[in-house]
């Protein structure tokens, strides 16, 4: 029963991320913003998902599928997102604007 | 601003529309510069005239275009057979076989692959062949005339250096190409096959291409070698499928065993057409990724 609970709640969690980060998605403005929002859903959204079902289905060989992915899903998220910010800020004319930083501070 | 509903503003406020002054927020998303305002021009001569009544009758046979569709297919719609219906059209004797004699007739325990590689193959066939047309519609339109060959990327595509990316590729890399290769060869035993196996592959050799660069992988996988086995992958798939057809599509001279499940080896001829076509989507994919991804030449 409390497995349950704590399942359901996991897996709320996960959904409310995915949620605000595709409100993040479409509301903010700049890419670099943008992609922040997105990120959200490859780590926490994926995070509490997964650990919910992982909850639900019990101790069996899918718990360690599921794990598989979690850690799939954790090690390609972040680095397509890096990858992303990087083309961004060589290809962007635009970005001393978009993303304020100190006179001679280094963004890459 | 005020008149408009909560909704409404609800709705600008998602899509960014709303005036926004804070510091930060240069742009809205999907809007250009402002153009500058249209100087005034004397209206008897108005080139734009023309055009504005063209954007209106364009508007309004849009509107008709999509109605009419939505009638038709609405009238087709209603005039299908009933859910369930067992006279319905669809539920003849075809589905029936392939569900009881599938595994018996063509060895695959996965009714899926034996369908679309056996009594469908020259459908799969098709397709295939759709892949390699597209790719060498691509080459033949955007490969460099002087090298013959996929040129360099751009300093900008180029994320060979890139510290991150080499550490996890280096961990990522060989558990997708396992994966791929697991999935190409199981395709008649468990769910997958070639068509998703190849994606795997393909998505893989992506990987790899922006994790060495361009130049090294154009020493295992040029343009000819992906186009060879390609063309090879075709002719091979052409001639087994088509000897196995020509001979009555009895498998005359090659006894297919019944597909037993954890034995790659079995049912006949579906693996080795599984490798075909995961090989052909493979090839396709990467291709693509190179043409696409090369620069521009002036």
């Amino acid at each position: 029963m409390i497995r349950t609970i704590l399942a359901v709640a996991l897996m709320c969690f996960g959904m409310f991320s995915v949620c605000v980060s595709a409100l993040g998605l479409f509301r903010f403005q700049c890419v670099l913003n943008r992609i922040h929002a997105a990120a959200v859903t490859d780590t926490l959204g994926v995070l509490g998902l997964m650990l919910g079902l992982v909850l639900l289905c019990g101790w069996t060989v899918m718990t360690v599928k599921i794990c598989i992915i979690i850690v799939f899903m954790w090690l390609a998220g972040p680095v397509v997102t890096h990858l992303v910010a990087k083309m961004e800020l060589l290809t962007e004319r635009n970005i001393d604007a978009e993303a304020p930083h100190e006179e001679g501070e280094l963004l890459l | 601003m005020k008149n408009k509903s909560l909704l409404h503003r609800f709705v600008d406020w998602v899509n960014g529309d709303v005036a926004d002054d804070r510091p930060g927020n240069i742009r809205t998303v999907g809007s250009l510069p402002e153009a500058k305002p249209p100087k005034e021009k004397p209206e008897h001569t108005d080139p734009l005239r023309h055009l504005n009544r063209q954007i209106a009758a364009y508007r309004v046979s849009a509107v008709l275009v999509c109605v009419s569709l939505m009638l038709a297919l609405t009238y087709t719609v209603l005039c299908l057979p009933t859910y369930n219906d067992p006279s319905a059209p669809t539920n003849n004797e075809v589905s029936q076989r392939y569900v009881e004699q599938g595994m018996e007739e063509t060895g695959a325990v996965n009714t899926v692959a034996g369908m679309i590689l056996d009594y469908r193959a020259f459908d799969t066939f098709g397709e295939s062949t759709v892949l390699f047309t597209a790719t060498a519609a691509v080459l033949f339109i955007t490969l460099s005339k002087h090298t013959k060959e996929w040129t360099e990327r751009g300093p900008f595509a180029d994320s060979s250096k890139d510290p991150i990316l080499q550490v996890v590729g280096k961990i990522l890399l060989p558990m997708i190409f396992v994966y791929g290769i697991y999935v190409v060869l199981n395709g008649h035993l468990s769910p997958g096959g070639g068509f998703s196996g190849g994606a795997v592959l393909g998505g893989g050799l992506i990987l790899a291409s922006s994790m060495f660069g361009q130049k090294k992988m154009v020493r295992v996988l040029s343009a000819n070698v992906t186009t060879g086995l390609s063309v090879a992958c075709l002719l091979a798939y052409a001639a087994m499928k088509g000897y196995s057809f020509f001979t009555g599509a009895n498998h005359v001279g090659w006894e297919i065993p019944k597909g037993t499940p954890g034995d790659i080896l079995s049912s006949g001829f579906i693996l080795p057409l599984n490798i075909c076509v995961g090989i052909i989507v493979a090839c396709t994919m990467f291709s693509f990724y190179s043409l696409f991804s090369q620069v521009e030449e002036e």
